[in-house]
């Protein structure tokens, strides 16, 4: 299995994430949100679901969303930032406390920003040096904005 | 003006690091031209026709001499000796080398200057008011909150990756908006309420490029304490749902447009009320600690009009022309704001040779307690001139081609740097500017016609702003051939309009006949005092239209 960054270290993958709609759902899956949504009276026992660029988060209010161990973000493309909006919302607006992973074509130069708007776990392409990502977990020591970490502004705090 | 402390140099400093590390891994090959693009494009990296572009950040357009001088001094050492302060206040190299860009921010640094996100999808330069602080129908600074916007801008971990650039503009008088700020992404208009609080008139959707469009309002007043949870809100609601399927369809303008503004509005209304009040509500404490340094400098008593100012303007018509045009009433008697043009025939507008950014360092220093902004309209302002001191401010800037006495006028031209430089353009625009500043040289006839903006951009993307020209020339490719667009009516203040375009294009050789045409039909139909623009509003756009494309007889 793959391994992946989780929580600053380099661990074995112990989820699936299924990207096709008709692979075996099992206890370890990271299903499609959608395909959750639809099948989830029959669905139980997931990992987790993953959210597709376009998918939002707004469906999400009311769920209980304990009972996934994850939830994935996946990024289309490097450049397609609205995960980093749904990482944060799923933080700050729907208080889920699992593991938010990113999936699919981010890039480790996103490290820094990805951490402060809540994912703690980094699925990379497989192409990717895992050992040299994690160099660039933490290009700055410190940020003007408030984020998922530290919600209070530089401004609180100067 | 804003001094970096410990924390803002730190993060300067760990830029340059970052940037230094991605470089090094680009040209190790560790990193694709793809995944390479826009990390260098958020440090203001473009690859150009001929060699990259780096464009240097200058915050709402202030600088300090010792900048400028470091400006000049990277110029000379990384480029050929010149830079090109575009419209949106910053500066452009147009010949460094890749290899090198680290080393330069790394000189930047040192006085408190970088190119972080003067490119890329994210939230770009914040420009304003080149006459901020130093006008009497000011509503107040605009910098301090342009300042409180570019730090919340900087590195903010949720936009870095949005659908398309995004610009913002802020204003703060009534009399004028000399920020273009309805053409941005988000123009803010400072105001004050009944109750006398200040706060922003938030206009939204405004920008240029393929589809140019003015803004509209979606708030009146935003107080200045929720200003970061409010642009928070509409930047969250554009970073989620704005098109990211056509990049010429990724403006914010176009989300707008799509859902009108009043569904618009509600979905930024129902965000913000989740931030609203929460930890970005902007303290009092830290208003006072930016406005802290933006606070006046040591003005001398003085009386308006002294003997030596009234005397040379009844002496010299040069002298007093340069005075009418390119000077401007300030707040404090005895002081006046002066422009430094850099329209000078001969020269790409707002380009400055190196000898030049020395040299308005040094009148910076003499004359204007050290400082210099960069205005809109590619000009360098020193913003608190003794009146008693014009004179000689002015033989001074005769002499290092700072003089041109034509702001405003129709030489007083925006033009990009068009296909000279850059690989975006269609077509040349810097010669179709030498053109008009050779035929239009007679100053008498200049300043009969009056204001009248005059803009040239060498392509769709707008970078010279031509919608927004009271004529807006366009450079476009006709078969391989560079021919140009001529519209008219545009204009970037508080009455900002789209122009319309006239018809057919022109060939690079007759541009300067046909806005003679467009001249000669306003001088025949205006009143007295009218401006081109009213006279076109009043008359429409037929005969204008009428004599650019009569046969010649």
């Amino acid at each position: 299995m793959p391994k992946l960054i989780k929580n600053g270290e380099i661990i074995e993958n112990q989820y699936h994430w299924l990207q096709e709609a008709e692979q075996e759902v099992t206890a370890t899956s990271i299903v499609a949100a959608q395909k959750w949504l639809t099948e989830k009276d029959t669905m139980t026992g997931i990992a987790g679901i993953w959210l597709e660029a376009g998918d939002g988060v707004e469906f999400l209010e009311g769920v209980d969303l304990t009972q996934f161990d994850v939830i994935g973000v996946h990024f289309p493309a490097f450049t397609d930032g609205r995960g980093f909006s749904y990482a944060r919302l799923l933080r700050e607006r729907l208080n889920y406390q699992g593991e938010i992973r990113a999936l699919g074509n981010f890039i480790p130069d996103q490290l820094g920003y990805l951490l402060r708007v809540g994912f703690n776990s980094f699925q990379f392409n497989e192409s990717v040096d895992l050992e040299k990502a994690l160099l660039l977990h933490k290009s700055f020591s410190i940020a003007y904005q408030g984020d998922v970490s530290e919600p209070r502004p530089l401004f609180l705090r100067r | 003006m804003y001094q970096y402390d410990a924390i803002d140099q730190q993060l300067v400093e760990e830029r340059v690091a970052q940037f230094r590390d991605q470089t090094r891994r680009y040209l190790n090959k560790e990193l694709s031209d793809q995944e390479f693009l826009p990390l260098r494009l958020q440090n203001g990296l473009y690859v150009q026709r001929y060699a990259p572009m780096l464009r240097i950040a200058i915050p709402y357009g202030m600088l300090s001499s010792a900048q400028l001088r470091k400006l000049a001094d990277i110029s000379c050492r990384y480029d050929r000796s010149y830079g090109h302060f575009s419209t949106r206040q910053n500066l452009q190299l147009n010949w460094p080398k890749i290899e090198d860009v680290p080393d330069i921010l790394a000189e930047l640094a040192q006085v408190q200057m970088h190119a972080v996100q003067t490119s890329g999808n994210c939230i770009r330069n914040t420009t304003t008011d080149q006459y901020a602080g130093v006008i009497s129908d000011e509503i107040v600074d605009p910098r301090p909150y342009c300042e409180l916007i570019r730090q919340w801008s900087t590195f903010h971990p949720e936009f870095a990756f949005l659908p398309r650039k995004f610009k913002i503009a802020v204003n703060a008088t009534e009399s004028a908006d000399r920020a273009a700020t309805q053409v941005h992404d988000i123009g803010l208009h400072i105001k004050k309420n009944d109750a006398g609080e200040i706060g922003f008139k938030v206009i939204v959707g405004g920008g240029l490029g393929r589809t140019p469009m003015v803004g509209v309002t979606i708030s009146e007043f935003i107080p200045r304490m929720d200003l970061l949870t409010y642009l928070d809100a509409i930047i969250r609601v554009y970073n989620q749902q704005g098109r990211r399927d056509n990049k010429y369809k990724a403006r914010i303008k176009i989300l707008v447009k799509a859902l009108g503004i009043e569904e618009f509005r509600n979905r930024v209304e129902a965000e913000w009320q989740h931030l609203r009040g929460k930890e970005s509500t902007v303290p009092m404490s830290e208003f006072e600690r930016l406005q802290s340094f933006f606070s006046e400098p040591n003005y001398n008593a003085l009386e308006n009009n002294p003997a030596s100012l009234t005397s040379k303007l009844a002496d010299s018509a040069g002298f007093a022309r340069w005075f009418e045009r390119n000077t401007f009433e300030h707040k404090k008697a005895g002081y006046r704001i002066v422009t430094l043009t850099l329209k000078k025939a001969g020269q790409a507008p707002g380009d400055a040779t190196a000898e030049q950014m020395h040299k308005a360092a040094d009148l910076a220093d003499r004359f204007s307690f050290g400082e210099l902004r960069v205005s809109h309209e590619q000009n360098l302002v020193l913003a608190d001139v003794r009146q008693d001191q014009l004179v000689e401010l002015w033989d001074a800037a005769k002499e290092a081609g700072f003089a041109t006495p034509t702001l405003g006028l129709l030489t007083d031209m925006i033009c990009c740097p068009g296909g000279d430089f850059c690989a975006l353009a269609n077509a040349k625009s810097i010669p179709i500017a030498a053109q008009i500043q050779e035929t239009f040289n007679d100053l008498d006839y200049l300043y009969d016609l009056g204001n009248i903006d005059l803009n040239i951009s060498g392509c769709m993307n707008a970078c010279g702003h031509h919608h927004v020209g009271n004529i807006g020339i366009l450079g476009v490719d006709k078969k391989g051939e560079e021919f140009y667009q001529i519209s008219i009516g545009g204009a970037s203040g508080h009455d900002a309009s789209i122009g319309k375009i006239l018809g057919p294009s022109f060939a690079q050789e007759e541009i300067s006949s046909v806005i003679q045409k467009l001249m000669n039909v306003y001088v025949e139909n205006r009143y007295e005092d009218e401006r081109f623009i009213d006279t076109y509003r009043r008359v429409g756009i037929t005969p204008f239209k009428e004599a650019a494309y009569a046969k010649a007889n």
